[in-house]
């Protein structure tokens, strides 16, 4: 029972939904994407903004349609943690938070084991592109709160993005930024089986899939990639796809990212636009 | 002379190793030199037979971090005999956003007679001091010196409240009460 | 040494033969960098004393919770997401929904929060927002009834901080108002301990209901510094921790008092207290004009 928070009943859960019989729910079959407006290899448009959180030593807000989230870099501050000892380089700590109602099912308050893993996997992903050995003895801390979640794999990728911004719009030295992407594999047709051996056509790899799609997922990748070193910092592969398919999915990533950099790239000069009119 | 046309983010390839030499807001990378920062790019040349240096000047900078030989200005917490604790403030005319700490130890109190330097006549738990870094410290503070005449008490209150002003290198007097405290006092950089 | 500012009153007093820049004088001694300003009847960001700082209000920002806002006080942002669950009611009100608010100040918004449980801030700013809308009987209970004794709507209200800079009560009390305002909830069917909504189409006003508000509290805050001598309306962060207490006033739309509160220390008198209301009166007034202007 959580003491510190204001009590509401013990279990809730959310209603069931019920579709009529003639209601045509999106499956992959029809071909097309979700929201029928995209190809399969286009990304939903990005919107990227820097220096919204004004107590943060450097923030960045981006939107994937519904996929909107907030990131906020605070430091290099002394690094405060019971017994540290001295270390020559810099700590970088990461935390995703998913607010209670992010997800179509709401969330506990509490830290739960996802967001831990995931905040792990974005400190791996982060920490190649940052100079931590410029920064003795100094704490960079790194907190995301997802506002509304479309679709994990790119929710995921959009935090990698959103983090990388805010930490050169902190000021912090790197050496390249981040572009996160994501990619879903889809069977779109009749998966292929040893038993039958009839015709079979291999899954499609759907890019930045929002929730709909993740539903008929067989497998997904998420991407880190340093865009102008061209250099991958990580890679999370999920699911059953063959050999062929992953590497083919990391060519569409890389591609992808080439195009998210462009975007973060432009909000960051826009940053450098700002304060020169200030001035 | 700078626009934004200058602007680089990190990342950004800058130009070749045998044409700049990689300055503060830049590395090199095999043949190449970066950005490490968002920022104006500029390049400076010092003498004819040199290569000029690249360098790029943060535009939002990062909250200040303490360095050696850093000039800080801190605030003292605590004392004992062996060294005063401080709340290093600000760093190089930066201030911080987050606090660092950092210790005077007794015998960088001052430069000369250091064996008769007590830390009690020196600093005083709320004085502000200016002080220089001399070394990143253990893995908590780091280790600042108040031995040079610039450096020392800024500003202090006495006993009684009221503030106090430097009458000598040792000396401050209260302005309510005129009564004298010693202190290490910095001499006032005109 | 550096040369201030020219909308910056003289900072030269502290020490005779020491100056600082601005920006360090404020680190150094932020009482008395406040102080030099307030003599002058005007605040570091520009304010005068009694002014609020520009707010603006978004409805239905997020589309997986059932209602939503998104509310900006200056650098304050602050997103409100109601979700309705189904719950089972309580065995002595079988009939009565559950309405539970909670303000989240998470590290992100600022680096005073530390992450973990929620702060002794953040606690205060719960429990007076559930107790503002539970003693005014915003909501009656009732209404979110499904089947009595058994099933029951429960409202879950979070306020997420997004960004912190002052005034957490009157940004998070408008958020919730104008999330409440936005719910709109599927109207159930229950059927042998199953409730059902439809999933077809998009909501109207025939498969949904929108929630029955008696009456819309909003708050107003003031921070009283240097012994309750000077009022400054809505502070900013850097004005909350140099200050000695706080009035807040909260008031429905007929003018009437939801609730006031006073903390900190600080004696205000009741001349002051009236000054207090008759201020909040005319930003009620304002903030109910931004309120309604964006609303669909």
């Amino acid at each position: 029972m959580d003491r510190k928070r204001v009590a509401g009943p013990e279990l809730s859960v959310a209603p069931l939904i019920e579709y009529p019989v003639d209601h045509k729910r999106w499956t992959p079959q029809q071909e097309k994407r979700h929201d029928s407006k995209r190809q399969p290899e286009d990304m939903r448009p990005i919107y990227l903004k820097t220096g919204l959180i004004g107590q943060a030593s450097g923030s960045a807000y981006i939107e994937l349609e519904k996929t909107k989230l907030a990131c906020g870099v605070y430091g290099p501050k002394p690094v405060k943690r019971i017994g540290q000892t001295f270390s020559g380089r810099g700590l970088l700590t990461c935390e995703i938070k998913f607010a209670t109602f992010s997800c179509a099912k709401r969330r506990n308050q509490m830290r739960d084991p996802q967001e831990k893993e995931l905040s792990q996997i974005l400190t791996q992903a982060l920490s190649p592109a940052i100079r931590l050995d410029l920064l003795p003895k100094s704490a960079i801390e790194v907190y995301i709160t997802v506002l509304e979640s479309d679709g994990l794999g790119s929710c995921f990728s959009a935090a990698i993005t959103a983090a990388s911004v805010a930490l050169a719009h902190a000021g912090i030295e790197m050496l390249d930024l981040v572009a996160g992407c994501s990619a879903s594999y889809i069977q779109t047709g009749p998966a292929r089986s040893i038993s039958s051996g009839a015709e079979s056509i291999p899954p499609q790899i759907f890019m930045d899939a929002d929730l709909e799609e993740e539903k008929y997922e067989q497998g997904s990748i998420v991407l880190a990639y340093m865009p102008s070193l061209n250099e991958v910092t990580h890679v999370l592969q999920s699911g059953k796809a063959e050999g062929s398919i992953i590497s083919q999915s990391v060519e569409h990533c890389v591609e992808a990212c080439n195009k998210i950099y462009a975007v973060m790239h432009h909000a960051l000069l826009e940053s450098v636009k700002e304060n020169q009119t200030q001035l | 002379m700078t626009s934004v046309a200058d602007a680089v983010v990190p990342g950004q390839r800058l130009g070749h190793v045998q044409e700049y030499i990689a300055g503060a807001g830049t590395y090199a990378l095999q043949d190449f030199l970066y950005a490490s920062v968002v920022g104006l790019k500029q390049i400076s040349r010092t003498s004819d037979n040199e290569l000029p240096t690249m360098t790029v000047q943060r535009e939002n900078s990062q909250s200040a971090i303490p360095e050696i030989e850093a000039i800080v200005t801190c605030k003292v917490v605590r004392v004992n005999p062996r060294f005063a604790s401080v709340n290093i403030m600000v760093v190089d005319g930066k201030p911080c956003k987050d606090d660092f700490q950092g210790i005077i130890r007794v015998q960088d109190v001052r430069a000369t007679e250091k064996d008769k330097v007590k830390i009690y006549n020196s600093f005083r738990p709320g004085d502000i001091v200016r002080a220089q870094v001399i070394s990143l410290g253990d893995a908590r503070s780091y280790y600042l010196s108040t031995a040079a005449n610039e450096l020392g008490v800024i500003f202090g209150t006495s006993v009684a409240g009221g503030s106090l002003v430097p009458i000598s290198w040792q000396e401050m007097q209260c302005t309510k009460t005129k009564v004298i405290e010693l202190r290490k006092c910095a001499k006032p950089m005109q | 040494m550096t040369a201030l500012e020219s909308t910056s009153p003289s900072l030269a007093a502290t020490s005779p033969a020491f100056t600082f820049s601005a920006s360090t004088f404020q680190k150094l001694h932020p009482t008395e960098f406040f102080r030099k300003f307030a003599s002058q009847g005007v605040r570091p960001d520009g304010r005068l004393l009694n002014a609020f700082r520009p707010t603006t209000v978004h409805y239905g920002v997020i589309t997986t919770a059932n209602g939503s806002a998104m509310v900006r006080i200056g650098g304050t942002t602050v997103v409100c997401g109601v979700k309705a669950e189904v719950a089972e009611p309580k065995l002595h009100t079988p009939d009565h929904g559950y309405f539970v608010p909670n303000v989240d100040l998470s590290p992100i918004c600022s680096g005073a929060f530390r992450p973990g449980p929620p702060s002794a801030q953040a606690q205060v700013v719960s429990e007076s927002i559930d107790r503002v809308l539970k003693e005014s009987k915003v909501l009656d209970l009732k209404d979110l009834c499904i089947e009595e004794g058994k099933a029951v709507w429960a409202l879950w209200v979070d306020v997420v901080c997004v960004s912190y800079d002052g005034n957490i009560y009157d940004a998070a009390l408008t958020a919730v108002m104008a999330a409440l305002a936005n719910v709109r909830i599927r109207k159930p069917t229950y059927d042998e301990g199953v409730v059902k909504v439809s999933g077809a189409e998009d909501m109207n006003d025939d498969n949904s209901f929108k929630l029955k508000l008696a009456r819309t509290p909003l708050s107003a805050t003031f921070a009283l510094f240097d012994t309750s001598l000077t009022v400054l309306a809505d502070p900013n962060d850097s004005e909350e921790s140099i200050c000695d207490g706080s009035i807040s006033v909260t008031l429905d739309e007929h003018g009437q008092l939801c609730a006031v509160s006073k903390v900190g220390a600080g004696s205000s008198s009741q001349s002051l207290l009236k000054q207090c209301i008759d201020r909040t009166r005319e930003r009620a007034t304002e903030l109910r004009a931004i309120m309604s202007q964006q609303q669909q």
